[in-house]
């Protein structure tokens, strides 16, 4: 069974625990600001901790190319130097187990930091599953398009 | 002078004036070399040097490297009878530029009730030099016990305001006002309304900020709120409106303004510079760091501080921006200037201060201020830095990197704040009877 890069979860993982909801809820086409109304104060805490969490630097004249999760995870894979293909889109085996940005025991009140790891699902999985959802109710979707 | 007001009749609100101006800033302290500066179109902002007493302290672990300093102030300048190791820089730069603007105004505190003179500064981070030193004192080194005794005393946030009644014998109202970025203009409108409000002839104001330290520019930094472009290059990092801005430039400062009632002034034959007409403070109850995009607030602000003033959007000939050369903030500001003024946004002279000297947060609004009180006894509007290449999203007609000459009757001063928070101060020509004629219902 394919699944996403070690990267890809971490970082949906952290992104799901700081909007409060499950991992599966976060898909890498979510786009930062319109799909997951992150404001910029917003996306500054994300940027800090995924500098935290994977030691790296994200320069401001960067942030450009950071639209969508997807785009998150490809921008931190090739600053880690990742092989040939840094779309977040690409499918790596499933790690045994991929650790949130945030440890589960920081916040032991929480069950979804520990359970998320379990909890994420494919590309494509989440793909059909947004096809469904798509399919069956469109009202808070925002259908423009993705902006570059 | 002061004859020129006798028989002007009963005003709707008491009349208050400013006598007097202390500026200390990154292109000069002193007035005279400060507004010769801003003419000149010099710029204050440059590199930072590495940190004083800690120079393992990686310069290259901030992002933005340059700032607005104040390099040429000297400890020595504050008042006499001042102890310079007990007050932080930021007190210091206020009670230097204080002197000045007491001493411009002819002031003499002993022919005063001093219970009748107040003290209204804004600050917006206070005595932080000291404050990081005995941090680290305790959580780095474990020792509590080696805290200096004056760092309560010094990091609280109206010693600046303290001292200055201390050291002038100003026994009136003491008030520190606290609103990041737009503390010193409300410090001015608050003053202004404390004298309509009969609590005071007399209110020295303004603000000043010296937080270009290791640990609040790190923190300015993490907010990605800084320029981080322009490292090499300083002076053109403060960019205001231009298209090539990429965030602010910290700065550090100082201005006193000398504010009281038209009688006073009057009645001791003082020089009159302006007029504060009006003053609005709003909160956008919004988001802490940014302001509401489509700029409504910001427009509700301004023409709530214009009606204050009884002066209409036609009379204003002049905006000082609170423009602080960021992504965002600049057009919204320029959104709401549009939302106010329509078509005579296109006629107005914009300009920003902050592009000469950078953001000099809790002292901002006051420096803005004697920008405007200059301006308007001058004719003069000082150059926008830097604005090379407009950008299409903030553009006005009225915003120039040369300086503009015009007969000013009326100018507005914008200052925005985290906290989401907004203030508009008007200051007119003090012979324009800009009473009575209201503005037009909208």
């Amino acid at each position: 069974m394919a699944s996403e890069s070690t990267v890809a979860i971490q970082i949906r993982t952290a992104l799901a625990q700081h909007l409060k909801r499950d991992a599966d809820k976060v898909r890498p086409e979510d786009r930062l600001r319109e799909d997951l109304g992150l404001d910029s104060l917003a996306m500054i805490e994300l940027l800090f901790k995924i500098e935290e969490h994977f030691d790296l630097e994200i320069p401001n004249e960067d942030l450009s190319r950071i639209a969508t999760v997807a785009d998150v995870t490809a921008y931190v894979e090739e600053k880690l130097g990742a092989p040939a293909s840094t779309s977040a889109a690409a499918v790596k085996p499933a790690p045994a187990a991929a650790p949130a940005i945030a440890p589960a025991a920081a916040e032991p009140s929480r069950p979804e930091p520990a359970r998320a790891p379990a909890k994420v699902t494919s590309i494509k999985v989440a793909a059909k599953r947004k096809a469904a959802a798509a399919s069956s109710k469109t009202a808070d979707k925002k259908k423009g398009p993705r902006r570059a | 002078m002061g004859g020129d007001f006798a028989g002007f009749g009963t005003p709707v609100k008491k009349r208050i004036v400013v006598t007097g101006l202390g500026v200390v800033s990154p292109i000069g302290i002193g007035v005279d070399p400060f507004w010769k500066n801003a003419l000149a179109g010099r710029s204050g902002i440059s590199a930072l040097p590495p940190w004083q007493d800690l120079p393992e302290l990686p310069l290259g672990g901030y992002r933005s490297q340059v700032a607005g300093q104040v390099l040429d102030f000297d400890p020595a300048a504050i008042p006499e009878g001042v102890h310079p190791d007990r007050y932080d820089r930021y007190a210091q730069l206020s009670l230097v530029a204080t002197q000045e603007a007491v001493a411009d105004s002819g002031l003499r505190l002993d022919r005063e009730n001093p219970h009748r003179v107040g003290v209204i500064m804004g600050a917006g981070m206070g005595g932080m030099l000291i404050g990081e030193e005995e941090f680290a004192k305790v959580y780095m080194s474990n020792r509590p016990h080696r805290v200096h005794p004056n760092f309560i005393p010094m990091i609280t946030l109206n010693s600046a305001s303290g001292v200055i009644a201390m050291t002038f014998g100003a026994k009136g109202p003491n008030l520190t006002i606290s609103t990041a970025c737009s503390s010193s203009a409300h410090a001015i409108g608050l003053a202004l309304g404390a004298i309509r409000a009969g609590q005071a002839d007399v209110v020295l104001t303004g603000g000043a900020e010296a937080s270009l330290t290791p640990l609040a520019f790190a923190g300015f930094c993490a907010l990605r709120a800084l320029s981080t472009a322009y490292n090499t290059e300083p002076t053109r990092a403060s960019r205001p409106f231009d298209r090539a801005r990429d965030g602010f430039v910290m700065g550090e400062g100082a201005a006193t303004l000398v504010l009281e009632s038209l009688d006073h002034a009057v009645k001791r034959k003082a020089p009159i510079y302006a007029e504060v007409a009006g003053y609005a403070g709003t909160s956008e109850a919004f988001h802490m760091v940014v302001p509401k995009e489509d700029g409504s607030e910001m427009a509700v602000t301004m023409t709530m501080g214009l009606h204050d003033a009884g002066v209409s959007p036609t009379q204003i000939d002049y905006i000082n921006a609170h423009a602080t050369s960021t992504p965002i903030g600049d057009p919204v500001e320029v959104t709401a200037i549009r939302t106010v003024f329509k078509k005579r946004a296109d006629t107005i002279a914009v300009n920003a201060t902050k592009s000469l000297i950078g953001h000099t947060l809790g002292a901002a609004g006051a420096l803005g201020g004697v920008a405007c009180v200059m301006a308007l006894r001058t004719g003069l509007v000082h150059p926008t830095v830097n604005y090379d290449d407009p950008d299409p999203a903030c553009e006005l007609p009225g915003i120039s990197a040369e300086v503009q000459e015009r007969p000013i009757r009326s100018a507005l001063l914008n200052a925005f704040g985290f906290g989401s928070n907004n203030a508009a101060v008007v200051f007119s020509q003090p012979s324009a009877p800009a009473r009575g004629s209201r503005p037009r219902a909208r």
